[in-house]
């Protein structure tokens, strides 16, 4: 708070007042951690965004900012000075909520003497924070949590946790997504927990490093999403894991994406001998329309597996079978933390009873308040005060199981992707049909998480076209910081419509994986 | 100078059918190359030349012609 006074001081002379929205557009920088406190110090209602990375379009970053803008009302975006280019024609167009752009790390003259902010209390019903969905063409929407929702939660999910001095938690998690804020920021504050911090980027090209920052910190916890399994247990070599110590990890939450039980295995199996206890592979189920955690399997136990029948759909039902039989491995979340109740709700709307796979519905003390400037979006997801998950799953002697999903959204590494965003991109390719794409995902067992793939018509039809158009395809989704993994080429009229006279993703997704080819040279 | 062994390692990897790789070739330019496929891609090359890279050396490599010094390196 110390560090966060002066930075307060600059952004008070700014203009920056309570009720603000402050976009916190910053990279991985122990100086962001006293910006983001000065925002909240001053009763500004902060809003971390993801720095744009170099694969992003800065035309399609600026466009996704105006987005959130007109969609949370963005005041002010607090940033590094490398971004002041290509931010500033927000400021010039007409009708922007942005009233400046803002540098917090550099320092003034006047403000090295400034007067001491008096501290200011906040309500619990205050806005304490924005979570911005990711999405870039008016998907946007903005979770708003309040003081109470925040502390709320952190204290009961601390308390399930059974956090003590003796913890500490290590993260490279980035702070735009709630896993990452709630759960190795605000946890950690609000609890007195240590926190060690990597670079998400310095992570993803060098996964060991987070083995060693537990090892040499002795971190007691962590949260990773499914994806981070495979890859450390796939790129750690013996030589990295020298000195590894892993004894002291008292719990690994898988969260963000579908939880895998061979994704456990393999990272149990691969660092058994570097100290990892198995019961230290937990799971969380966990979104920010919540805060965070809506469950939580217990420490000092590894996260239970249900073995039940691949027809759940057809029949949606959870029935228990062996294992060996046509059998899914799913992955218990845990029972809800104190403070959250779930529901599994049939398609009539109405609780199924447990061993019924149907939509989840949640209440909670620490439930958002609402998307942001949009009743009519908070209204589609909330139902007498429950909140509509859109994931389907079930509940067993009291634990949740989340199996599948209802909405069409793509989770890759832990990132929602809309398909409407890929469709969009890819629909300005030359040769691919007008508004006849598909974009949908697949699990991919080797990296543990899915992979994109596009659906395209086109009137081309000699082999070196073909090839022209699948690699523009692939461009274009660059274009928007999206890796497509398969561009399957339809020829025109191929696509199935819905009832509403749009390509359905589910109808083609699955005549796609039968029917066409995807070009690739190998299996993915 | 990109040699014909590292860009072909390169293309295997992202299943493409060709692409020109130059010393100032950045990875986010290569369609298909994104975060999640570095750490495997850094791995192919390891395999293909027989040589490992430190964490360090990895994290500082700032486009293709540094790789490719690096691999020369340890050759």
């Amino acid at each position: 708070m110390e560090a966060a006074q002066p930075v307060a001081a600059r952004l008070r002379e700014a203009g920056v007042r309570a009720g603000e929205v402050c976009a916190l557009i910053i990279r991985h920088d122990p100086r962001f951690y006293p910006v983001y406190l000065a925002v909240s110090s001053l009763g500004a209602i902060p809003a971390v965004l993801a720095y744009p990375n170099k694969r992003l379009h800065p035309d399609r970053f600026r466009a996704g900012l105006e987005g959130m803008a007109r969609v949370s009302g963005l005041d002010w975006v607090l940033t590094e000075r490398d971004l002041q280019d290509t931010l500033a024609p927000l400021l010039r167009r007409e009708g922007s909520t942005i009233r400046d752009i803002l540098f917090p790390f550099e320092e003034t003259e006047q403000t090295k003497a400034f007067a001491e902010i008096p501290s200011r209390s906040a309500a619990p019903t205050d806005a304490c924070l924005l979570q911005h969905s990711s999405g870039t063409t008016g998907l946007q929407k903005a979770v708003v949590l309040s003081q109470r929702a925040v502390l709320e939660h952190t204290r009961r999910y601390g308390e399930v946790l059974q956090l003590t001095s003796d913890d500490k938690v290590a993260s490279w998690l980035p702070l735009y997504h709630d896993m990452g804020l709630i759960a190795a920021f605000y946890l950690p504050l609000v609890s007195g927990v240590p926190l060690v911090q990597l670079d998400p980027f310095e992570w993803v090209s060098a996964p060991m490093l987070l083995l060693d920052a537990i090892s040499k910190e002795r971190a007691t916890l962590c949260w990773l999403p499914n994806f981070a399994y495979n890859l450390m247990a796939d790129r750690a070599r013996d030589e990295d894991l020298t000195g590894i110590d892993l004894k002291g990890l008292r719990m690994l939450i898988n969260c963000s994406e579908p939880v895998r039980a061979e994704s456990h295995d393999r990272f149990a199996r691969r660092f058994a001998s570097y100290g990892l206890k198995p019961e230290a592979l937990t799971a969380c189920y966990a979104m920010a329309e919540a805060t965070f955690a809506v469950t939580q399997t217990p420490p000092g136990r590894a996260a239970r597996v249900a073995h039940i029948s691949r027809d759940f759909i057809a029949v949606a039902r959870a029935e228990p079978i062996e294992a060996h039989l046509n059998a899914r491995a799913c992955v218990s979340s845990g029972r809800p933390i104190p403070g959250c109740e779930v529901r599994v709700l049939g398609e009539d709307g109405d609780p199924r009873p447990d061993g019924n796979i149907g939509e989840i519905a949640i209440r909670s003390v620490s439930l958002f308040d609402g998307y942001r400037n949009q009743p009519e979006k908070t209204a589609e997801v909330m139902r007498d005060g429950w909140y509509l998950t859109g994931d389907y799953g079930f509940v067993d002697n009291g634990e949740v199981f989340v199996v599948g999903r209802k909405k069409d959204i793509i989770v890759v590494a832990g990132k929602n992707l809309y398909p409407e965003d890929i469709e969009d991109a890819v629909g300005q390719v030359p040769g691919v049909a007008a508004g006849r794409i598909v974009a949908f995902s697949i699990e991919d067992d080797r990296s543990g998480t899915e992979q994109v793939c596009v659906v395209a018509e086109t009137g081309v039809e000699d082999d070196a076209g073909k090839k022209r158009v699948r690699r523009a395809v692939i461009e274009a989704a660059m274009g928007i910081d999206i890796t497509v993994a398969r561009v399957y080429l339809a020829p025109l009229r191929w696509l199935i419509k819905s009832s509403a006279g749009k390509p359905s993703r589910r109808a083609n997704r699955d005549r796609a994986l039968a029917e066409l080819d995807c070009g690739a040279r190998r299996a993915q | 100078m990109i040699s014909e062994r590292l860009k072909a390692v390169i293309l295997r990897e992202l299943d493409l059918d060709d692409f020109e790789i130059r010393n100032e070739t950045t990875a986010d330019t290569i369609p298909g190359w994104d975060s999640l496929r570095h750490a495997q891609i850094i791995g192919a090359v390891e395999s293909e030349f027989g040589i490992r890279f430190s964490t360090l050396e990895v994290l500082r490599l700032k486009n293709i012609g540094e790789l490719q010094a690096l691999i020369d390196r340890q050759k």
